[in-house]
Formats: structure tokens, C-alpha cells, sequence
């Protein structure tokens, strides 16, 4: 049977849940502004029921928990697409600062090479001029310098990029640390059944930081969260952190290593993966073109005037200095071999103002050089892939802005505070708890009433 | 009841849409300043590399063009050079027709073989012309081609060489720019030196004069049909002069269907990126600046 104590009891049950209820509105205005944050949610259930004879009696409400709402499969999916815009990011930004070399301007090397073989027309027309004799050497000492101007800047990029990743690393093993020690954290809370969700969203918030730099895995166990990279290998397990290293590789740069296993190779996205990806793939490769180039054009250069003479009746020799065999920094050493203009072999029989050899060293601009092509097909192939790595790649990044937009949209949707709910949720819990107010006022009436029963009132 | 819930935060996305329109405008700015839509390879890759060649033709006919002028100058040089030399041999050619009359005394054609000497001497000089340092008839030796030799039959010695130049002026387009001197000033039967030097001969021994002026006006016909390379040459010079300028407009045009940026269409994406720039910034400062916690009272 019921008592007006028990009924008085559940007033003020729900004074106590609206009241706790107000507290999580609060909360929530509170951090309107904070990343990350997710809203929560107080759960309000009926008490067990008193069942006395025939009749079932309530037992008024209490507040079970303040849910923090959110969704951890939307939060794994925005981790992943982190890491895919970390990962463009870093490749579009380095990509874009080396195709500059190649932008077609006065200094590039297509136009160097066309003045070189223009410098060679004006000298057919009067080959034993040393005014135009001195254009040649001029256009090659040009070509030359521009060669190495654009392989000694792509190497700079390239040693830029190997900091960055150092720097990378740093920050991943400080982000790693720092989840490590809110892992702990939370499963202290959770072990003494306390709510961790103010905890979980800051850890989520790290792992967001994490992801930009570095391809992560979560998997989420009763031990607490385990984060893993490329390879399987773990960055954090539970409250405990695996600190990356990097080792400095034959070519100087950091390779990364994550408990001895090098997995610099096997970063598929993140931060870390587009620096490598430029630095270790897409530079070397244009590199090794440039290679390719400029031994192949002072080879046959020079083979062209070594086929004629000098103004000296003398037969010709290497103009440029004999790339090295196996082209390996060709572009950045190429040099000239002659000062002397007197010394380029326009002469095809010996005669000084004969120009027959000139027609040879002419015909390398349409000869297959390198790769079997000639000089600028193979200039402005590398010109096509060079911006075409910036272009498919700034594409890829809008796309992938638009999806990671769209994934903290739905996060928004799911866990961001609205105000506006905020405040009728306020007034909501607030007349509620004015409710159980007048509830457990009108209950104390009846006492005074019930109490006052056996006085008399004479 | 149940509602859509709507992200309460709109404003990483406008953020987003204000980055992208100004790299937009960014872009546009930069087409409509250097009126290329290429300006960097990323722009459009396949143009780029398209324009890679095009620069290195467009290179190419510009030191054609120039090579065609400085040929043109030494060929027109050479060809007054031999226009003189035909004159010089018109005159010796009617002084030894003079020289033939029989009413002439010793004293006269003395002086008459006197100044075909002067005619001989300044022979020497117009085949020792030289054009800005270049010998135009030595071959392709770099040094004074005709020189005076006693021990020649002719008084002079051929000191070039045989050898002949030429100059690309196109694509696989070469043309010859020279002719050895000894093929236009010594030619089998036709020397013009030997022929002159017979002349002066004759006129000193008053014998042969005749033959003498028959052997000059052989030398000056020889020498005329030699004269006619030259024309022929800046004829083709000329030519490929006006063909490369129809070739430079053709690539200026290729220049602009691979390259040119459409100046309407940019200023027009150009205002239309200002308008949602415009509106974009308007729905940010429209976003509600209060909640329903101001009408709660």
C-alpha cells in the first residue's frame, strides 16, 4: 500500500532527477564551443514498480546516467578520411612547390634548351664570329646552370620534406603518449562505473590530431582502445604508448621505425604518408628524369662535337664535362667542359669558317636522347606528369574535403550542442522540477493535515 | 516524437566554401592578368606540356627568322660584290675592244693596258670582300682567299677552300650559302684573273687582243651564270621568310586554342564567384546570432 511518505519520497526522486537532468543541459551549454565535445543526455527511467494486492503503485523516476550521444562508427570513418585529406594535403602542398621549376618562364629548362640550339643557328651563319661563338658557350653555360638550379631546389624540397617528417614524428609520439594516459584515465572511470565521456571526446579529439599526421587503426577492446599503424604495429595499447623512432637512411633521411620494423614504405595515408610519398618517390623520380635529360643531352652533344673541329683546325672535344656513366646526378653536376669559345668544333673538315659541324650538334635537339625521345618531348613529358600529380591530386583533396564535411556535418547532427534545444530543454526540466515542487508542497499539506488529524481543535 | 537533428555548426562548411570561392577568384585574377590559363603545370597538364613544344617551335622559327636575316645580308653582300666584278669585266672587256683598234699608238694602249691593271687590281679586291669579318669567297677558310702569286700563270694564287656552307632556315630546310671563290673566279677556260692578266699582256705586246677579249667576256658570261646561285639562294631565303610568318601566326594561334584563357568567360566566372562570395559572407552574418534563451523569461 502507498503512504504519503512514499509518495512524498518520489517528489522529491524527481526533484533530484530533474535536477540532475538540468546539470546535463548545463554541461552542454557550457561547452557549446568546445571541439569535439559530445552532447549529453540524461536518462530518466521509471522506477520498479510496488505491486501491493491488485494494485501496482510507481515509484517515480531517476536519473540513470547522462549519456554523452554520440557515434563511434561516424568517428572511426572521420578518423579515416583525416587521414586520407592529411595524406593529399601534404602531397598537393609539396607537389605544388616542385612543379614551380617547371612552370614555363624564362628560367625553365625547355626554354634554356631551345636557346642553347638557337645559339647554334646564329652560328651557322657565321661560324667563325666569337661574338656568336661566345652566344654558344653562353646558351650551354645557361643550360647548364638551370639544370642544376632545378635539381639542387627539387633536393632542397626533398631535405625540407625529410624534416618535416622528423617533425612528424615528434608530434605523433606526443599525441601517442597523451591518448595513452587518457586510455588509463578512462578505464579508471570505467572501472568504478563513472561516466569517462568528457575523457572519450578529448581522447577522440587526439586521435582526430593523430590522424591528420599518421595512417591509425582503433579497435576498441575491453582492454581500453588499441591504436595501431600501417603494419599492424601498435602505437597505443591501452595506457601504454609506442613511441616511433627514425633511423637516418643511406641517402640521409629519416626512415621511420616503429619497434624495429621500418614501415616508412607501408604509410598509406596520413601526413607522413604524403611527405613520403613526394619525398621519396615523387621527387627522386623527377630527379632521375632530369638525370636522364641532361646526361643524355651532353652526351650526344658532346659526341656530336667531337665528330668536327675547332676554329683551330683541332679536332673537337667534350663540351660539357662527361656526365657520370650511370647519369646518377647528372642535372645538378652538369657542367661545361670549354671556356674557350674557340674550342666549339663548327667545323666539319677542318676549314675554319666551315660550319658542316654545326648541322650535328643542331641535330640533337631532334634526336632520341633520352628515353627515346628528344630532348623536349622528354622536357615536356615530365612537364605533363609533374602538374599532373599536382592536378589529379588537388582533385582528390576537394573530393575529400567534401566527404569530411559532410562526416562532421553528420558528427554535428549527431553530438553538437544546439541551443536552442539546450533552452527548451531547460524549461522543460524546469518545470518539472517546479512540478514535483508543488508535488511534494500539496504532499506536505496532506500531512499537515494528517498530523493535525488528532489534535483537538476546542 | 522524433525530428531530424541538423549540425548546429554551419559554419566549418561556409568556411570551407569562402576558401574555395577566393582561390577561385584567385585563379580567374591571375588568367585575366597574363591572359594564359596555363600558369602553372597544374593547371592543365596536357596543355602544358603542349606549350613546352610550342615554346621550343615557336623558338626555333624565331632563329630560323633571324638566321634568315643575317644570311640574307652576306648573300646580298656577295651578290653586289659580283654585280661590281661584272662591271669591272664590262669595262676591261671595252677597253680591250679598244685596245684592238690598229690606229692606237704603243703610248696609247700603254695607257689603256695601265688602267686595266687598275681593272685587274680592283678585281683582287672585290674577291678578297669580306663581310663582317668573313671572307665571302674563301670557302669555308677563314682567311684573305686571293692573293698575288708571280709564280701563278694568272699573277694570283686561290688560297680558300672548296668547301661550302649551309644553313638550316626550316625544319630539315637547309640551304647553301656560299660558293668557293675558285669556283666563281677560276673557272676551267673561264679564269677571271688569267683572263684579264692575258689581256694586259696582249695589250702590252699588241697580240692576241682579240682572243684576249674573247677569253674576259668568256670569264664575265661564267662569272654570270655563277651570280645566279646567289639570286636563286635569297629568292629561297625570301620564300621561307614568308613562310615562317604564316607558320609564327598558325602557332600563335595554337598558342591561344591551347593556352589563351577566355577573358568573357573568366570576368564572367570572375563576378559570379564575387556574387557567392557576396552571399556566402551575407548567409554567415544571417547565421542566428541568438538562441531561444533570449525569449525565455
Amino acid at each position: 500500500m502507498s503512504s504519503l511518505f512514499g509518495t512524498m519520497s518520489i517528489a522529491t526522486g524527481a526533484l533530484a532527477a530533474e535536477q540532475g537532468a538540468l546539470e546535463a543541459t548545463t554541461n552542454n551549454v557550457a561547452n557549446v564551443n568546445t571541439p569535439g565535445y559530445s552532447r549529453l543526455e540524461p536518462i530518466l527511467v521509471s522506477n520498479d514498480p510496488v505491486v501491493v494486492g491488485p494494485l501496482t503503485y510507481g515509484t517515480g523516476v531517476s536519473l540513470e546516467k547522462l549519456e554523452s550521444v554520440r557515434d563511434p562508427i561516424l568517428q572511426r570513418r572521420i578518423e579515416e578520411e583525416t587521414q586520407d585529406q592529411g595524406q593529399l594535403n601534404a602531397f598537393v602542398s609539396a607537389m605544388q612547390q616542385a612543379q614551380v621549376p617547371f612552370t614555363a618562364s624564362s628560367g625553365d629548362i625547355g626554354t634554356a634548351m631551345s636557346q642553347f640550339f638557337s645559339s647554334l643557328d646564329q652560328l651557322s651563319t657565321d661560324p667563325t664570329n666569337l661574338a656568336l661563338r661566345q652566344g654558344v658557350l653562353t646558351a650551354a653555360g645557361n643550360l647548364t646552370s638551370v639544370f642544376n638550379n632545378t635539381a639542387n631546389n627539387l633536393s632542397q624540397q626533398r631535405s625540407d620534406l625529410d624534416l618535416s617528417v622528423a617533425q612528424d614524428v615528434t608530434q605523433v609520439n606526443v599525441l601517442s603518449a597523451q591518448i595513452a594516459k587518457l586510455n588509463t584515465e578512462i578505464s579508471q572511470l570505467q572501472g568504478v562505473n563513472q561516466d569517462a565521456s568528457a575523457l572519450m571526446d578529448q581522447r577522440d579529439v587526439l586521435i582526430g590530431q593523430l590522424s591528420n599526421l599518421i595512417q591509425v587503426s582503433s579497435i576498441q577492446s575491453d582492454n581500453g582502445l588499441t591504436l595501431t599503424t600501417a603494419n599492424g604495429t601498435p602505437l597505443v595499447v591501452g595506457g601504454q604508448s609506442f613511441a616511433l623512432s627514425t633511423q637516418a637512411n643511406s641517402d640521409g633521411l629519416h626512415d621511420i621505425y616503429s619497434q624495429g620494423t621500418d614501415i616508412t614504405s607501408q604509410l598509406s595515408s596520413g601526413e607522413l604518408a604524403g611527405l613520403i610519398q613526394v619525398r621519396d618517390q615523387k621527387i627522386p623520380g623527377i630527379l632521375s628524369n632530369l638525370d636522364t635529360l641532361a646526361a643524355g643531352l651532353a652526351n650526344a652533344l658532346n659526341t656530336a662535337n667531337q665528330s668536327g673541329f675547332d676554329l683551330n683546325g683541332k679536332a673537337g672535344g667534350n663540351l660539357f664535362v662527361a656526365p657520370p656513366a650511370n647519369g646518377h646526378g647528372a642535372a645538378s653536376s652538369m657542367a661545361l667542359q670549354v671556356s674557350d669559345p674557340s674550342l666549339i668544333a663548327a667545323s666539319s673538315d677542318g676549314t675554319p669558317a666551315s660550319n658542316g659541324n654545326l648541322a650535328n650538334l643542331s641535330a640533337v635537339h631532334d634526336q632520341a636522347v633520352a628515353g627515346n625521345q628528344t630532348p623536349t618531348d622528354y622536357y615536356s613529358n615530365l612537364v605533363f606528369e609533374v602538374g599532373n600529380d599536382v592536378s589529379n591530386g588537388s582533385a582528390e583533396l576537394s573530393a575529400s574535403q567534401v566527404i569530411l564535411n559532410q562526416l562532421q556535418d553528420q558528427r554535428g547532427a549527431i553530438s553538437g550542442v544546439s541551443l536552442d534545444e539546450e533552452a527548451a530543454h531547460m524549461v522543460q526540466y524546469q518545470r518539472a522540477f517546479d512540478a514535483a515542487a508543488q508535488v511534494v508542497s500539496a504532499i506536505n499539506n496532506l500531512l499537515y493535515t494528517v498530523i493535525n488529524m488528532g489534535v483537538l481543535t476546542g | 516524437m522524433s525530428s531530424v537533428r541538423v549540425n548546429p555548426y554551419p559554419m566549418p562548411d561556409l568556411l570551407t566554401a569562402l576558401d574555395n570561392l577566393l582561390q577561385q577568384q584567385q585563379t580567374a585574377t591571375l588568367e585575366l592578368a597574363s591572359g594564359s590559363r596555363i600558369n602553372k603545370p597544374s593547371d592543365d597538364p596536357a596543355g602544358a606540356a603542349q606549350m613546352a613544344q610550342i615554346n621550343d617551335l615557336s623558338s626555333q622559327m624565331d632563329s630560323y627568322q633571324q638566321s634568315i636575316g643575317s644570311v640574307n645580308e652576306v648573300l646580298s653582300t656577295a651578290d653586289a660584290t659580283l654585280n661590281s666584278v661584272g662591271t669591272a669585266l664590262q669595262r676591261a672587256i671595252s677597253l680591250g675592244v679598244e685596245g684592238a683598234n690598229g690606229t692606237l699608238s704603243d703610248a696609247d694602249r700603254a695607257a689603256i693596258a695601265n688602267e686595266v691593271n687598275g681593272i685587274q687590281a680592283q678585281l683582287l679586291s672585290l674577291a678578297n670582300t669580306a663581310y663582317r669579318g668573313q671572307y665571302l669567297f674563301a670557302g669555308t677558310a677563314d682567311q684573305q682567299p686571293f692573293v698575288l702569286d708571280p709564280t701563278a700563270s694568272s699573277g694570283v694564287r686561290y688560297d680558300g677552300s672548296q668547301g661550302v656552307n649551309q644553313v638550316t632556315i626550316g625544319s630539315g630546310y637547309q640551304v647553301q650559302v656560299n660558293l668557293p671563290g675558285s669556283q666563281i673566279f677560276n673557272g676551267a677556260g673561264a679564269d677571271v684573273f688569267q683572263a684579264v692578266h692575258d689581256l694586259i699582256t696582249a695589250l702590252n705586246t699588241n697580240s692576241g687582243i682579240g682572243e684576249a677579249v674573247t677569253e674576259v667576256s668568256n670569264s664575265y658570261s661564267y662569272l654570270s651564270a655563277q651570280r645566279v646561285f646567289y639570286g636563286n639562294a635569297m629568292n629561297q631565303l625570301q620564300t621561307q621568310q614568308t613562310s615562317l610568318g604564316t607558320e609564327k601566326v598558325n602557332l600563335s594561334q595554337q598558342v591561344n586554342a591551347v593556352s589563351g584563357a577566355d577573358m568573357a568567360a573568366v570576368s564572367t566566372n570572375l563576378a559570379n564567384d564575387q556574387t557567392a562570395m557576396t552571399a556566402t559572407l551575407t548567409a554567415m552574418g544571417r547565421i542566428p546570432q541568438g538562441s531561444l534563451f533570449d525569449y525565455l523569461k
